[in-house]
């Protein structure tokens, strides 16, 4: 390597010190803008002559809405969009509401690929909106645009699994979702939404389109995109181009593993096996531990816990919303329960069987709660969360715990039933079958060991050290449940 | 109490719905973040590729830089920028930036901290050491089209007049070095003759080897503003994105340009279809290239460029029935082992039809760096100082005398080319590198080899902004520098606009800018005083002003910065006697222009060359230069069945990655991770499927890379990103004998399954 064998300098001449101490020090200094030449503009947006053709005239009439439009003829695959929206909205190093993706299609004679652009699409019957559980989303009468209530949300990430587009997006910083309002302040004003600004072929446009009773036209959709009659999305991208049957997403079934989100696996193998254990009637304070850590598994879950107070304002469409008041009304009343059987407790004259019907009505309460855990994520419409899939997983473990301790053999047999049943998701063609024979085999096969292990030592007769092999193996299981679902989400640009 | 209570329980308003508030950000931006109001904004050219926009960047009261726009006052890109543009901030501000020198420790074998004068005192004692071994012209530099032409021309005077270094080129010879030399053999002088407004202009746009739609996403913007529904033809093995756009894509076999092109020009001299008077006038050779061609008939041509002589005969017709026909080209052209006699196989087909010095017309080299320009005038490697001669006693003359500076100081040897100083380093020619602002550890051809080259190297220095890059890895002695955004400077973009870049930001820690690097080494070296007179970046300016003077490229009627910036950025030529015309130019029209408006004569702000069919040659006349199609050294055959093509993946993916990877948004923009775009038939072959990790395997190198199946790619071809590390491994080191670039765009692999 370094041949001179070089001394480090002792002395190097004066001149060239003090040259370098005025080259640092010119170095950090910036003109002040008032020294600077700098252009002064009257306040009228320069843009605003190359956008005016982009949007809308009047705002929307009853029965309509905006909406964006990308002429994916015009689109070069120049990106500019993402960049535009993310300086001019303000975002955070890493967020960007708008996405690009590749799509890909026909054949050797007739190739064809295109860049798609996607932001939130502003659905007429909005997927994030009707599972929120604290009423943090609107959509605006007038504009329709489905707006984000900043303040209002509790960063429970729900929104995230509902939209099948992958739109809203968590920060990290914040403890909460944000997305794309469509620049709702700028088109209020006149000007258009950043993206619009930015693209240099003109390719986005906002549009006035039709909407009726939660339902929008959308034959203009995208066909590579997820199936667009579960959230009804306004976007249209629109083409004079013949488009091939057969376009695909770059990333199409790519194989990506999930987020594991590991506060809801705690909550749901822990709420569920407590529930079992109380309901099977043995180990009661084994099961009320249980419950216990699993409901506050589920406030670490949130990024804005102290919100949640809100948690119920969304009963009416939210099971998120639902889980959280039964669950919550289940604690109550085993916490009475309990506390009323203390005997430092002043005699009331309560009726003396009150705390076994407290008690019951938790256990029958949380047994509620199990049941909109599932519909929580039934709710999702992922293939890989559909009822009895998630049901089997979910109400095995309450019934394998139930059992455990009172009909041992019964256990076995359930739970050898319930791991049958996670076989044929194992072995099944679908995305989540490849990714838990593939990136997640380790895992697999921890969870098939401990289950089999399991079974075996509740059949031998060993129920404790059974029921810990079990919990084990429900970690496991419920790992595999949140990293192996498909995901649906817009063209991205990757397959991996 | 009801909005209380109603925000209570629905939070509509509070902290975080007040961080995305916009206000009015003045200055003709429309509403901005309310958190980044400017105090006022300030005009720089973006410091990514050649197009060379202006950005509008967004200062506070500090007058740092806090945001930025697209400049909508700049004649070159209206408004508009690509995402590299956009996020032209985010690599000032990486974790990873170089802070303070660096030398390597011969006992740890680390790179370690040390200070200034220590650092400056490691390189003169390094390089004199060299030098005093084994002669002054061992040591060589690797420089880099992305600094200023200040940077560029002071480095370039140092190093040869002051350091007396002969051997210095840069890694614009990757991929200018063609346009340039077949520019020169060809109009006399590296002249790009076009101005963009031609994009606008033309009804018949010929593009070869380039794919502006993500390369150069604002150029593509203007062919979107054609209003006269122009033919636009791509000739390019792939679908790409701009081929997509086209009317005709032209998928001709890897390397078929040169057949096509004659077979084209073959028609149209066959037929009659020329413009004999403007050959007449401003051209000569053309009787020996016509000629030649008799040896070209399309349907020759057809066969050996794997298209359809039909298609050829369209392709004729097109071009002789255009009104207004241009020819724009890039690396597909470039970068080839016969490289130059395709792009002046464009530049014949320009010349033969007339379709030059008229409004829409021109045979265009798009550029690649934002400097590249600047480059070829005064990178003072193979060619002197202002595009002169270093054989030349009169040239050599003139610049002593404007630089005043001893005439024995200038170096009477052009300089070895970028292949020539590696492979001097095998043979022991070159002991010492400088390497200023590129990456050759990545993005030298054939690139395994340089890696073992560092051994043979007694002392490597690397000047760049981070210590990160492959390169700087392999120093010996590491120079932290200061980026765009942290200096004052010109770049000249593809249309030879001149246009100034502003700093807005301060450097890290002890970084310097490379200006300010090379006035130091000057110093140290003690030839200081030769250079007194390049006190700051404007002073060099007027330096290199007075360079131009009654050159073809003379711009000595610019007087400072402030005048360059006013006009809009300049086009060189600006005699003193054109600058009064480009004085308070009129706002650039943003919409779109209409069929009837645009036709226009040329404005101040966006002029051609040779309206007047004269070009720089002795005698005024252009020539046709041309040769027999040869075959590549390397293609496909039974071991190695594929052709591999390499180019740009995306438009948020610059080179080597080393500064767009620092944005987490262009990240997000581009796939992470290497991967080849493989025809289905030949993912079928190798029972691939997209996602999938397969080996590209060529003679040289082997390379694990993930599948994206795609049709756009024909089979028997695969495409590569040139940006992820590696991919040189694979390409094969063939160079064009007129401008030693090398031929990144051919060579022979196979796909191997991973066991």
């Amino acid at each position: 390597m370094l041949a001179t064998g070089y001394s480090l300098p002792a002395t190097s001449a004066q001149p060239t010190l003090a040259l370098i101490d005025e080259l640092l020090a010119e170095q950090q200094t910036l003109q002040t803008p008032v020294a600077r030449y700098s252009r002064i503009h009257d306040t009228r947006p320069a843009l605003s002559q190359v956008y005016r053709d982009l949007i809308p005239l009047s705002a929307p009439g009853p029965g309509e809405q905006y909406a964006f439009e990308v002429d994916i003829d015009s689109c070069s695959g120049c990106k500019a969009c993402v960049s535009g929206c993310h300086s001019l909205n303000g975002l955070d190093e890493h967020e960007t509401w708008r996405d690009v993706g590749l799509v890909t299609g026909g054949d050797s004679a007739h190739p064809f690929q295109q860049t798609i652009t996607s932001a939130c699409h502003h659905c007429a019957d909005p997927a994030c909106m009707n599972g929120c559980p604290v009423l943090a989303y609107e959509k605006d009468p007038l504009t329709g645009i489905v707006r984000h209530l900043d303040d209002q949300c509790i960063g429970c990430s729900y929104c995230i699994l509902k939209c099948p587009y992958d739109v809203p997006k968590f920060s990290q910083r914040l403890g909460i979702v944000r997305k794309c309002d469509m620049c709702h302040g700028r088109l209020g004003e006149g000007e258009a939404p950043a993206c619009v600004q930015a693209c240099p072929t003109n390719a986005i446009r906002i549009v006035t389109v039709p909407v009726a009773d939660r339902r929008a036209d959308t034959s203009a959709f995208l066909s590579a995109a997820p199936d667009p009659a579960y959230t009804q999305p306004t976007t249209r991208y629109v083409s004079q181009r013949d488009l091939p049957s057969d376009l695909r997403a770059a990333d199409h079934d790519a194989p990506r593993v999930q987020h594991a989100h590991w506060a809801l696996i705690f909550l749901l193998v822990l709420t569920q096996a407590g529930y079992g254990l109380l309901l099977g009637g043995q180990h009661i304070w084994a099961g009320r531990i249980l419950v216990l850590l699993g409901l506050a598994a589920s406030g670490a879950h949130l990024g804005r816990p102290l919100r949640a107070w809100r948690i119920f304002l969304g009963w009416r469409l939210s099971w998120l919303s639902r889980e959280a008041m039964i669950f919550g009304a289940s604690a109550g009343a085993l916490a009475a329960s309990y506390a009323l059987t203390l005997s430092f407790f002043p005699p009331l004259g309560l009726p003396e069987n009150l705390p076994a019907m407290l008690q019951d009505a938790g256990v029958a309460l949380g047994l509620g709660g199990v049941f909109c855990s599932i519909m929580i994520y039934v709710d999702t419409r992922r293939r890989a969360w559909a009822f009895p899939a998630s049901a089997l997983r979910m109400g095995g473990t309450v019934a394998v715990a139930a059992l455990a301790f009172v009909l041992p053999h019964a256990a076995a047999g359930a739970l050898l039933a319930k791991l049958a049943g996670e076989l044929v998701t194992v072995r099944s063609s679908s995305l989540t079958g490849r990714l838990q024979r593939g990136p997640l085999r380790a895992v697999t096969l921890l969870r098939f060991a401990l289950g089999l292990a399991a079974v075996a030592t509740f059949a031998l007769g060993a129920p404790l050290i059974g029921a810990v092999l079990f919990l084990a193996g429900e970690f496991a299981e419920r790992y595999l449940y949140f990293t192996s679902v498909d995901s649906p989400k817009m063209p991205g640009v990757s397959a991996l | 109490m009801n909005t209380t209570l109603a925000n209570l329980l629905r939070a509509r308003t509070g902290p975080m719905t007040s961080e995305l508030v916009q206000k009015p950000g003045d200055f003709g931006l429309g509403r901005v973040p309310h958190s980044l109001l400017p105090t006022s904004t300030v005009r720089s050219i973006c410091g990514f590729c050649a197009t060379g926009c202006g950005l509008k960047i967004h200062l506070n009261a500090a007058g740092e830089a806090i945001n930025l726009t697209p400049d909508t006052d700049y004649p070159v890109n209206l408004g508009m920028a690509c995402p590299k543009g956009w996020e032209a901030l985010a690599p000032l501000a990486a974790p990873d930036r170089g802070t303070t020198p660096l030398l390597r420790n011969p006992n740890t074998g680390q790179l370690e901290p040390i200070s200034w004068p220590q650092a400056i005192d490691a390189f003169v004692t390094g390089l004199k050491g060299v030098q005093q071994r084994h002669g002054d012209d061992r040591i060589a530099f690797l420089s880099t089209g992305q600094i200023p032409t200040e940077e560029m021309a002071l480095l370039g005077a140092l190093f040869k007049f002051g350091m007396n270094g002969v051997h210095g080129d840069s890694n614009t010879r990757q991929c200018m070095a063609t346009a340039h030399v077949a520019y020169k053999q060809a109009f006399g002088f590296d002249a790009p003759p076009y101005t963009y407004r031609d994009f606008e202009e033309s009804d018949v746009l010929v593009f070869v080897g380039a794919n502006p739609a993500i390369a150069h996403p604002i150029m593509w913007q203007r062919v979107m503003r054609n209003p006269h529904a122009p033919k636009i033809v791509v000739v390019d093995p792939r679908r790409t994105e701009t081929a997509m756009l086209a009317s005709h894509h032209v998928a001709i076999k890897p390397k078929g340009d040169l057949w096509l092109l004659y077979g084209v020009a073959h028609l149209l001299a066959t037929s009659g279809r020329f413009d004999a008077d403007f050959i007449a006038r401003s051209t000569e050779g053309y009787d020996a290239f016509a000629a030649f061609l008799a040896d070209y008939p399309a349907e020759r041509c057809a066969a050996e460029a794997g298209v359809s002589t039909e298609l050829i005969q369209e392709l004729a017709d097109l071009i002789a029935r255009g009104r207004a026909v241009s020819f724009w080209w890039t690396m597909g052209v470039n970068q080839g082992h016969q490289s130059t006699r395709i792009a002046q196989a464009l530049i014949n087909l320009a010349l033969m039809t007339g379709n030059i010095g008229r409004p829409g017309t021109g045979a265009n080299s798009i550029t690649g760096q934002c400097n590249a320009m600047g480059s070829r005038l005064f990178g003072n490697t193979t060619s002197l100082l202002g595009g002169r001669k270093f054989s030349s006693d009169t040239d050599r003359a003139e610049v002593a005398a404007i630089l005043g500076i001893p005439l024995d100081s200038i170096p009477t040897t052009e300089s070895l080319a970028y292949d020539q100083i590696i492979d001097g380093i095998e043979t022991g020619a070159i002991r010492g590198l400088w390497v200023i602002a590129t990456n050759p550890a990545h993005s030298w051809i054939n690139h395994g080899r340089l890696k073992a080259l560092r051994e043979k190297l007694e002392f490597l220095i690397v000047q760049d902004m981070y210590a990160t890059t492959e390169t700087a890895q392999l120093a010996d002695l590491f120079l932290p520098a200061a980026g765009w955004g942290e200096k004052e400077g010109t770049f000249i973009n593809s249309e030879r606009r001149i246009g100034v870049l502003r700093k807005v930001a301060r450097a890290p820690g002890q970084a310097l800018t490379d200006f300010a690097i090379f006035r130091l080494i000057a110093q140290a070296w003690g030839c200081g005083e030769h250079f007194a007179r390049w006190s700051s970046p404007e002073a060099a300016f007027r330096i290199l002003a007075e360079l131009s003077r009654e050159r073809p490229c003379d711009f000595s009627g610019i007087p400072d910065y402030a005048t360059l910036d006013a006009a809009g950025g300049i086009q060189w030529p600006c005699r003193p006697a054109d600058l009064i015309a480009l004085r308070d130019p009129a706002p650039v029209p943003l919409a779109k222009p209409s069929a009837t408006d645009a036709l226009t004569p040329a404005t101040p702000q966006e002029r051609r060359l040779f309206a007047d069919g004269r070009f720089f040659t002795p005698s005024g006349k252009a020539r046709f230069l041309f040769d027999p199609p040869v075959a590549p050294p390397e293609s496909p055959d039974a071991a190695y069945p594929l052709w591999l093509n390499t180019g740009r993946g995306s438009s948020a993916q610059w080179h080597t990655l080393s500064r767009t990877n620092k944005s987490a948004v262009l990240r997000k923009l581009a796939p992470v991770s290497v991967y080849a775009e493989i025809n289905p038939t030949d993912g079928a072959t190798h029972g691939l499927a997209t996602g999938d990790r397969v080996i590209v395997e060529s003679r040289r190198g082997a390379i694990p890379v993930d599948v994206l199946l795609t049709p756009t790619v024909p089979a028997g071809q695969i495409f590569v990103p040139m940006h992820f590390p590696h991919v040189n491994q694979l390409t094969f080191p063939a160079f064009d004998p007129h401008s030693r670039q090398p031929s990144y765009k051919a060579c022979a692999v196979r796909l191997v399954v991973p066991a």
